[in-house]
């Protein structure tokens, strides 16, 4: 599966999105759900599902979907 | 008697604007005046962690105005229905449509009110419950005498800057800013939250000195790798809003205490506007999982089953709190706003603990059906009313989330379940963990077996 469509499903579970969002193109605090809370569970989330980890600066920079999709790609991820 | 010491300063992250002394007065006193010619009653002001809400707070404070501070994110039903319970003279902060009744700013067109008692000062929401709050009725003086008290115990100073790690219609954020506004310090104006980077960056950049968290603030900074090495400024932590893990206490006060910082654990409830006790950071070691001692100007005392005072330390029982800070009293409508002091400095918390030999506090539990939302109070009963519609429910605490347990339900089912806990409490999804149950364990009497069931988590 895409890098992209993995994600996606990541973000819709952690954080429990309706069909309606434009995830793809969701920032922090955009919605109600990707709140700080929302945060450190989409975190953890993203991590077992591609089996890396963040560094702390990586979890505080990570402000949109867009942002994530590179970050893992800087791990290699989805190759 | 002021909040606002001549020292004190509030900056706008957002803006880089600081305003402070005369400035800043001047802004609240032009904030005060628009509120002058408004009809009688209690204001609603939908409080968002920025300068224009901070000012009409204070406003409001210093012209002697009835405030209370509501969620900014709160739902219009919601909004609605307080409206139309406590006939507020205007609604400030919101935009949508007014409510009927209301004019296009949020003024009320009948401007015959029932005055608020002259010592009612700030009204806030308890927690959650089935998004159907009452208030609790603060006054002046319980405000005035709650800000002096924890800024004597926390040694705050005018060299002090707090960011709003909080929201302010929450007790503990409105108390941060309170306590150091009174003592002409800086509140820096924040809204991004622990988690992301704007809100390091300015930490860093203003000279941040102190921390306020709630326990999952210390999950996050724990999952963060906090190191206040990278933060020289930041010396300062404070923890309320709920049992922290003894271990992160541990861990935190090592942390803060390795670079000459410090750490304070802290208990309170909005009832006493809102803080109690807290452990002085240097004996913070050696009493692991204690709340501490009352404030200065309060005292605790447990009771027996029968309402008689336990004077042995070591023996649990209800914690009650005698204090200058204490509530007036409860409002669930416009009449109860007119009401004095109803409590007489007494607060029966509700809480289980023990006093120690030294007058620590430690608290073993609640007596009422309550649990805890990343620090904001929920009744377990009513979680279990909203959640019928999907079968018999169990909710029971656990840490900072509850775990709700749906009689014969599917996954799917559970799902939506938390997501309607959600939704009508405003709280993160992630803090109700539905599960599937094969039947609930029984008392003799017939009853839910809430400790057994609370086991299982």
């Amino acid at each position: 599966m895409a890098l992209n469509d993995r994600l996606r499903g990541v973000f819709v579970d952690a954080l429990q999105l309706d069909d309606s969002v434009d995830v793809e193109n969701l920032k922090y605090r955009d919605i109600d759900e990707w709140d700080s809370v929302g945060h450190m569970a989409l975190v953890a989330a993203i991590e077992d599902e591609f089996d890396v980890q963040f560094e702390t600066e990586q979890v505080i920079d990570m402000s949109s979907f867009k942002v994530a999709v590179d970050m893992l790609k800087g791990f290699g991820a989805g190759e | 008697m002021t909040l606002l010491h001549a020292q004190a300063r509030l900056r706008d992250a957002a803006t880089g604007e600081l305003l402070g002394g005369a400035e800043l007065a001047g802004r609240v006193s032009e904030a005060a005046k628009e509120l002058a010619d408004l009809p009688s009653g209690v204001l609603f002001l939908r409080v968002g962690l920025d300068l224009t809400s901070v000012l009409r707070y204070l406003g409001a404070f210093e012209a002697g105005r009835a405030v209370a501070l509501l969620d900014p994110a709160q739902d219009r039903e919601v909004l609605d229905g307080l409206v139309s319970r406590f006939r507020p003279a205007a609604v400030l902060g919101v935009d949508d449509e007014p409510a009927p009744g209301y004019t296009q700013d949020w003024v009320r067109e009948d401007v015959d009110g029932v005055a608020p008692h002259p010592d009612l000062a700030v009204m806030l929401p308890t927690s959650g419950s089935t998004g159907n709050p009452k208030f609790v009725r603060l006054s002046r003086s319980a405000i005035l005498a709650n800000a002096d008290a924890i800024a004597e115990v926390l040694g705050i100073d005018e060299n002090e800057v707090a960011p709003t790690s909080l929201p302010l219609h929450y007790s503990y954020g409105m108390s941060v800013l309170n306590s150091h506004l009174r003592k002409g310090a800086t509140v820096l104006l924040e809204g991004s939250g622990v988690v992301a980077r704007p809100f390091w960056d300015a930490v860093t950049q203003y000279g941040v000195t102190s921390l306020a968290g709630v326990p999952y603030h210390y999950e996050m900074l724990r999952r963060l790798r906090f190191d206040p090495a990278k933060y020289p400024t930041l010396r300062t932590l404070t923890q309320a809003g709920g049992k922290l893990r003894t271990d992160l206490v541990s861990e935190f006060n090592d942390k803060m205490r390795a670079v000459g910082g410090q750490m304070f654990v802290m208990y309170g409830q909005t009832e006493a506007a809102p803080r109690m006790a807290t452990v002085p950071a240097d004996r913070l070691a050696e009493k692991i999982g204690s709340a501490g001692p009352a404030l200065p100007g309060g005292a605790f005392a447990i009771r027996d089953e029968d309402g008689n005072e336990i004077t042995e330390p070591g023996v649990a029982g209800e914690v009650v709190y005698r204090g200058p800070n204490v509530m007036m009293g409860y409002a669930e409508s416009e009449a109860e706003l007119a009401l004095g002091d109803e409590t007489g400095g007494v607060l029966v918390t509700g809480d289980l603990g023990y006093l120690d030999s030294d007058g620590f506090l430690y608290i073993t539990g609640r007596l009422k059906r309550i649990g805890k939302v990343f620090g904001n109070r929920v009744n377990l009963d009513d979680l279990e009313q909203i959640v019928k519609g999907f079968g018999a429910a169990a909710a029971v605490p656990a840490g900072d989330k509850v775990v709700v347990f749906l009689d014969r339900a599917e996954k799917d089912t559970c799902k939506q379940a938390a997501k309607l806990l959600s939704e009508t409490l405003h709280l993160h999804v992630t803090g109700f963990d539905v599960r599937p149950a094969e039947g609930f364990p029984q008392l003799p009497s017939g009853k839910i077996d809430y400790r057994s069931l609370e086991a299982q988590v």
